[in-house]
């Protein structure tokens, strides 16, 4: 598999750089960095990972926050162990979208978009309005145990890339394909014995449980979180990432999130003009190269980056 | 002849004692206020290749979206393999082996021609060298072999009518439902086509419903037809019969002087 495709050995390669970085650097700053860009990633591909069923899911950023506050409750109000907590983010972003999707999925044309923006919001004024869930202000204290702090922001890039190539997988698997069919046209995978719905439900859950998950290693990295982080503007963002770097591979929204993330580091330092600079790049690119930067690179390598499944 | 006469009479002679595999009972569909399909029954017996014809707005496409689980009848009753699907979604019934191909270029335009037949095989076969093998056996038997790779939206359009018919075969059907297959094709195609489908019928054992609007093609390949008019069926039987019967000459060609 990696003989055959350079580009996946190439972003293993990154991943694994990434995680001996987190290991042996010694500045936090660019090691929280490194973090940022993989979750920012994890957000933009999961986004796209439902565009696969032409579906816009603006709620990613909710599944996000929810995984996020999961993991928080586990690990401060119950005190349940990291792995627990952690795992409590996939586990409570799993079942709340498998229920949300069975309601909204059935609609057609731009409703499942108007309701995950909406469901976002509820969400974020539910946080808010919740004092258990730490009002406005939002949770506190989730800490990693002493024995693995050191390690943690390793063992957070690892858990990131693990969600990039799990969906990376799952997106090649016939189980991609279907998806991509239902895109296409969804009257023929239902002429053939496949349950449609089910099957964008499905694809659903896996986006927000693994950006659920995300979401948890998001809170540990933070150590405080608010209702504030999780607007529909997360998902605002991740769509720039997928678009800035290419819809057509799972490869084009990591490219985009790592090329916005770092540039925000920089334009950090113009102040409240940052936004400015996002959106002017936003419509830049979409202008300029409507395939994303990896549109770009299609004719530099070939198919190598931007292939179609074998067969 | 009446119309209820006409029906009575083909219900002895359609072809071979084959045992109904589909069955309506005064199937009715209505949008609004227009009635689309009004208090039409009609059997398919196994191994035979039934014609269902009728002027453009006669009821043909709604009729097939009512068997396929599509759409669901207003009133009226389906039966497929002795069961009552009345109710049952396109789903169930596509799996229970009532599998139908749509009118124009209905295809996963997008995806190759390989893909569009493995992910016909899907729900049936479980690894990918059951369905690799399948989807190139299927290619085979409708000439899409040497095109493979080629996205379904570029293939020529007679070869797009061939590959929603191999997608509808990838499926396993037990009653293949070809909706127009035939349209647009030349005159050699519409041959090699009709041999297709004489092929599925005596080699897969496939019973086949042919909704067509050409004519020469289904009075040489259907065993029996149905005429539809307005909804409603206005003759059934043998091509011969049907070709004879004045009411469907009129339907087609207008009132004689």
């Amino acid at each position: 598999m990696l003989r055959s495709n350079p580009g996946l050995a190439l972003c293993i390669l990154i991943a694994l750089a990434a995680i001996c970085f987190a290991l042996f650097s010694g500045d936090p700053y660019y090691v929280q960095v490194v973090i940022w860009v993989f979750a920012n990633a994890v957000l933009a591909v999961t986004l796209r990972f439902v565009l696969l069923i032409g579906e816009l899911n603006i709620a990613t950023a909710a599944f996000f926050g929810i995984g996020a506050y999961a993991t928080a409750v586990a690990s401060t109000i119950y005190d349940l162990p990291f792995f627990i907590s952690l795992l409590a983010a996939p586990v409570i972003a799993g079942l709340v979208s498998a229920l949300f999707g069975w309601i909204t999925l059935r609609t057609k044309g731009p409703y499942f978009l108007l309701i995950s923006f909406a469901f976002t919001e509820i969400v974020r004024l539910f946080y808010t309005k919740s004092e258990f869930l730490g009002g406005n202000s939002g949770m506190i204290g989730m800490f990693p145990p002493m024995v693995l702090n050191d390690y943690y922001p390793a063992i957070a890039i690892t858990l990131l890339a693990a969600i990039l190539f799990g969906l990376y997988l799952t997106e090649r698997s016939n189980l991609g394909r279907v998806f991509k069919a239902i895109q296409n046209n969804e009257d023929i995978p239902r002429s053939v014995g496949l349950n449609v719905i089910g099957l964008k439900i499905l694809c659903f859950v896996i986006a927000s449980t693994a950006v659920g998950l995300a979401g948890g290693v998001h809170a540990y990295t933070n150590s405080v979180i608010a209702p504030a982080d999780f607007t529909f503007f997360v998902a605002v963002l991740a769509l720039a990432y997928v678009k800035i770097g290419g819809e057509g591979h799972i490869i084009g929204p990591i490219i985009g999130a790592a090329t916005l993330t770092l540039a925000g580091q920089f334009l950090h330092s113009f102040g409240p003009y940052e936004n400015i600079f996002y959106g002017a790049i936003i419509i830049g690119v979409l202008l300029l190269m409507p395939g994303g930067i990896i549109g770009l690179g299609k004719g530099f390598i070939g198919s190598s980056t931007v292939r179609r499944d074998p067969h | 002849m009446t119309s209820s006469e006409t029906t009575m009479h083909s219900s002895d002679t359609g072809t071979a004692a084959g045992k109904v595999l589909l069955k309506a009972e005064r199937l009715e569909r209505k949008f609004g206020g227009l009635t689309a399909v009004a208090d039409f029954s009609f059997e398919l017996r196994e191994g035979e290749i039934l014609g269902l014809i009728g002027p453009n707005g006669a009821g043909k496409s709604t009729t097939f979206n009512l068997i396929s689980g599509f759409m669901p009848p207003t009133s009226g009753q389906l039966f497929f393999l002795d069961e009552n699907i009345t109710s049952k979604n396109a789903t169930y019934i596509s799996r229970k082996g009532l599998i139908r191909t749509f009118q124009h270029e209905s295809l996963l335009s997008e995806m190759s021609v390989a893909d569009n037949i493995i992910i016909a095989t899907t729900h049936r076969l479980k690894t990918t060298a059951a369905r690799q093998e399948k989807m190139r056996k299927i290619a085979g038997l409708t000439g899409l072999e040497n095109y493979l790779d080629v996205p379904a939206g570029s293939l020529p359009h007679g070869l797009q009518r061939m590959l929603s018919i191999a997608i509808a075969l990838a499926a396993e059907p037990k009653v293949l439902c070809l909706d127009e297959p035939l349209t647009g094709l030349q005159g050699v195609e519409v041959s090699a086509a009709l041999d297709l489908f004489e092929m599925i019928r005596s080699k897969l054992g496939i019973t086949i419903l042919l909704v067509e609007h050409n004519m020469r093609a289904v009075m040489r390949i259907c065993d029996r037809i149905l005429v539809l008019n307005h909804g409603r069926l206005l003759a059934a039987g043998t091509p011969e019969e049907v070709s004879q019967n004045e009411l469907v000459i009129e339907a087609y060609l207008g009132h004689k002087k």
